[in-house]
């Protein structure tokens, strides 16, 4: 027994040195192939701390909002005016983008080159973009210079001279980036695609091609100027190694003279989604290949829906393991690209699917897409899609806020909806409740393929054969004619 | 029993002294910390925490590039950087893409003339399976005749989508022919079309076991990580990959004096008229480059600029106008290209240029001109370090190019601490007589 024992602890003793030796020196050859074989299995994802928004109204009405980002040696500055091209009259489009584009070009003393030195002096960029609620003024700088950055706003806010020479400036620079964009399928596509979708909606002044331009005068800049571009129909963004108290005080002392007016509250309704298909081609003669971008409207930002949509649309679309890149691209071989993307406004979202594909197969591939809507609509997604949709979603939110100007742009966008921390702190929890059934129960709901956009070369035309009813378009946006299947043109 | 466990114990720890040499101290005057060491293998490491968000980057660089091609095996190297994707012993095809996505994360490489770096940021908590995919293709490529010959095609494919679709490409080569007599310099990194299809599977092999080996690579990781653990899962992954032979030292630099030059080619794609403006500079290494790097925003950076002021705003004689300093391994050039509406436009276009330098000659630009570039400057010098990814970008290629990261903090410092009469003294001894100037005709 006592032999037995010592066996059997020598022999303990033996394969524990074999082990440490094969754990220590020997590694090489046994575990290392092992670990190798598999991918490692991750650790438990540390918490996502998001900065603070502080907010504060000041007593001209104007909203300030502070997000503390610390050694980033600059910052960015977001101010928003709650008209964006919605605001503009139905008779001229573009109006609010033009008046947008006009802020920076001259204050009183102070022409528009000067501007730009003084921008620049301070490390400066300033640039602004124009949605259908609301413009952006998105003005980055090196941080010792706050005062001047707000000195050069409150001229250009208090003082614009909107000076009859800079806007010719500004509508021919205008006018030649809109005639450069009419070879950009993407381009031509999404402004038809706003023209049908909103028809008599406020949301179509998108759609504004090159020939309204210069039928905007100093007049109409300066009624849409003084009736929107007021302290309390506006926020301001400022991110950056600052806080509330400081940022207020200087915010104050260089914009309390913009006074406060009265603004009837403008209510824009929904508009309706298209019931019926509708498939509609642009003629663009040097195109190689078949660009095709489709969708419809669906529910505001704020909807109950936002967060298991968002879940469904990275299935669909949301990367190229989604289900369009995969069926399109990887098994059909049809595409260069297919995706699908979510977009939203006050008063509606939209759903698009882009996708680049051989002119030879557009009709199939249009055929492909409908089917794989239908099917996310009508079937029930797979547990483990679900959850790698999620992984990615939750995965790749902080490196949507990685840089300052992501940043603020996000914030931007969570200010101007006024959305609160369901979107800001609360974004990673809403997504991860969402499971199987939840998706489910919002499927039916939403008529995801209506409006089709082919755009080719004319010449394609023969292979999209299979629809019933294609409506022509030339590129500035203009209807040409239709054709009914068995017709030919 | 406690004696077996002391001898267990200082083995371990001989096993973990002695696997690196000296994990450095940490450096406090870099505006973010920095931890570098180097394996036995030879692979350089540099760790870098920040805590802000639940992110990581990682950055593998290669010290390879188009400067190590050979003539006649042009393309070599960029398509090494496409094959590193198309599996490993362990990683199946396309699949350390795959791996990226599905977690959220993103993914990229690139080939310049010196190095090629692969690039990724993850979740923080994926750190391993980032070391798990790179170790894999450093360790064991797959290298198949059939996986070559696909690379060649979709390569062969992107030199010519770029020919049809960059319509001042041919203008471009000529150029740094003449630019950079140097055939290490002057080739394209994406490479010949002829050459491209000659280069065989051995010569894939033989480049990758000669440069894609530990002692001729950087591992660089930033973001959110725990110092300790990632030392641990840099040793498991890295540590036991063999140590490649020395690579052979370049056949360079054969520096050759560039000849001023002033010609008229016929771009055959190019639908306006331009010009293409060069003057060979100091190394990026060098003393002067300091100051080069400040004039170049008087000249040509944003709105304000001497050059945009004139041609496009002033006397609008210019419909497009870009430019600045290319580096090229310890080479560099500044660089002006102008299209125009038409060829009496490029006359005057070329001498308001000429005229504008010749003001920076004789005058001393403003203090108040020097505080805006240079503040112009500083704001593009911080977007280095903008993101985890930007960061650990940053960190290699100041180590690779300067084999250390000492003098990296105080290297703003001294781009800013320029004066005037540097601007004045730059101009007049790098931008005189001696340029290459290629007027380019349309068909």
């Amino acid at each position: 027994m006592n032999i037995n024992l010592r066996v059997f602890c020598s022999l303990k003793l033996s394969i524990f040195i074999f082990l440490s030796f094969l754990l220590t020196w020997g590694t090489p050859l046994v575990s290392q192939e092992r670990f190798r074989r598999s991918p490692p299995y991750p650790e438990p994802l540390p918490e996502l701390n998001l900065p603070d928004i502080e907010s504060t109204t000041l007593s001209n009405g104007l909203s300030l909002s502070v997000v503390r980002r610390e050694n980033l040696q600059a910052i960015s500055l977001r101010l928003i005016i709650l008209a964006g091209e919605s605001s503009s009259p139905k008779s001229l489009p573009s109006l609010a983008t033009i008046t947008a584009n006009m802020l920076s070009k001259g204050a009183l003393n102070l022409s528009s080159s000067e501007i730009e030195e003084a921008i620049e002096s301070i490390g400066g960029n300033f640039s602004s973009s124009i949605y259908p609620d609301y413009s952006i003024f998105s003005f980055s700088f090196l941080e010792d210079y706050l005062d001047d950055a707000l000195e050069i706003l409150s001229r250009m806010i208090l003082q614009p001279t909107f000076s009859k020479q800079e806007i010719r400036n500004v509508e021919r620079s205008m006018f030649y980036d809109l005639v450069m964009k009419s070879t950009d399928p993407e381009f031509l596509a999404r402004r038809l695609f706003f023209q049908i979708l909103f028809k008599d909606h406020p949301y179509k002044n998108m759609a504004y091609n090159e020939d309204i331009i210069k039928k905007i005068d100093q007049k109409n800049i300066l009624s849409f100027f003084n009736k929107f571009y007021i302290p309390n129909n506006a926020k301001l963004v400022l991110t950056g190694n600052l806080n509330l108290q400081t940022a207020s005080r200087k915010v104050s002392k260089y914009l309390q003279s913009w006074k406060k007016k009265d603004l009837e509250y403008r209510f824009i309704p929904p508009p309706d989604p298209l019931k019926e298909l509708k498939i509609c081609f642009i003629d663009l003669p040097k195109a190689k290949d078949v660009t095709i971008y489709m969708g419809n409207i669906i529910f505001p930002i704020t909807d109950v829906d936002l967060f298991p949509f968002v879940v469904l649309n990275q299935v669909l679309g949301g990367t190229p393991n989604s289900r369009l890149f995969m069926n399109l691209r990887e098994s059909k071989g049809y595409a260069y690209h297919a995706f699908s993307e979510l977009e939203f406004f006050k008063s509606c979202g939209i759903f698009t699917v882009k996708a680049r594909v051989r002119p030879e197969v557009s009709y199939a591939s249009i055929i492909e897409i409908l089917k794989e809507i239908e099917k996310i609509t009508k079937e029930k997604i797979p547990s483990y899609e679900i959850e790698q949709a999620k992984s990615y979603l939750i995965g790749n939110f902080p490196l949507k806020i990685e840089t300052i100007d992501k940043l603020s742009s996000k914030i931007s966008e969570i200010q101007a909806f006024n959305l609160g921390e369901k979107h800001w702190n609360k974004y990673l929890e809403n997504i991860k409740f969402i499971n199987s059934d939840i998706v489910s129960k919002i499927e039916k709901k939403y008529p995801l393929s209506p409006v089709v956009i082919i755009i080719g070369n004319k010449n394609i035309i023969d292979f999209l054969g299979g629809f019933e009813k294609l409506e022509v378009y030339n590129s500035k946006g203009i209807h040409q004619y239709n054709i009914s299947r068995g017709e030919n043109k | 029993m406690s004696k077996r466990r002391s001898y267990f114990i200082s083995l371990i720890m001989i096993l973990f002294l002695g696997s690196s040499s000296a994990i450095a101290q940490q450096k406090k005057d870099l505006p973010f910390p920095v931890t570098q060491f180097t394996l036995r293998n030879g692979l350089q490491v540099i760790l870098s925490e920040d805590y802000s968000l639940p992110l990581v980057s990682v950055v593998i660089a290669y010290n390879v590039g188009s400067i190590n091609e050979k003539p006649e095996k042009t393309g070599l190297a960029y398509l090494m950087e496409n094959l590193m994707f198309q599996g490993s012993k362990n990683i199946g095809q396309m699949q350390h893409i795959n791996f990226i996505h599905r977690i959220g994360g993103e993914l990229n490489a690139t080939t310049t003339e010196d190095k090629t770096m692969f690039y990724q940021t993850v979740p923080s908590n994926q750190l391993a399976l980032v070391l798990w995919l790179e170790s894999d293709r450093m360790k064991s490529l797959e290298i198949f005749t059939s996986k070559v010959e696909r690379a060649k095609v979709a390569l062969i494919e992107e030199i010519r989508h770029r020919k049809t679709s960059d319509h001042y490409l041919e203008s471009s080569l000529y150029f740094d022919r003449l630019l950079f007599p140097d055939f290490a310099y002057n080739h394209p990194v994406i490479g010949d079309e002829a050459d491209l299809r000659e280069i065989t599977i051995g010569d894939v092999k033989n480049f990758y076991s000669t440069y894609y080996a530990p002692n001729n690579a950087v591992l660089c990781i930033s973001g959110n990580i725990d110092k300790r653990k990632t030392i641990q899962l840099i040793r498991r992954y890295f540590e036991k990959i063999p140590q490649g032979k020395k690579t052979p030292s370049l056949a360079l630099p054969e520096v050759l004096e560039t000849k001023s030059t002033n010609i008229t080619i016929e771009n055959s794609l190019a639908s306006y008229p331009a010009f293409r403006l060069g003057y060979r500079i100091c190394s990026p290494y060098a003393e002067d480059y300091y100051a080069l790097s400040i004039l170049e925003y008087v000249l040509l950076r944003g709105q304000t600029s001497r050059l945009y002021r004139r041609l496009i705003k002033k006397d609008r004689i210019a419909l497009d106008l870009n430019g600045g300093i290319e580096k090229k391994f310890d080479l560099a050039a500044f660089k002006i290209f102008v299209i125009n509406n038409n060829e009496i436009l490029r006359e005057r276009s070329q001498k308001a240029i000429f005229s504008e330098i010749n003001k920076i000659k004789s005058n001393l630009i403003s203090e108040k001109e020097l505080i805006k570039s240079k503040n112009m400057f500083k704001m593009d010098y911080i977007k280095q370090f903008a993101t985890s990814l930007d960061k650990a970008i940053f960190l290699t290629e100041g180590f690779l190019t300067r084999k250390s990261l000492d003098d990296i903090p105080e290297d703003l410092d001294r781009f800013l601490s320029i004066t005037r009469y540097d601007v004045t003294r730059i101009i007049n001894k790098y931008l005189g007589e001696e340029k290459i100037l290629i007027n380019i005709k349309i068909k």
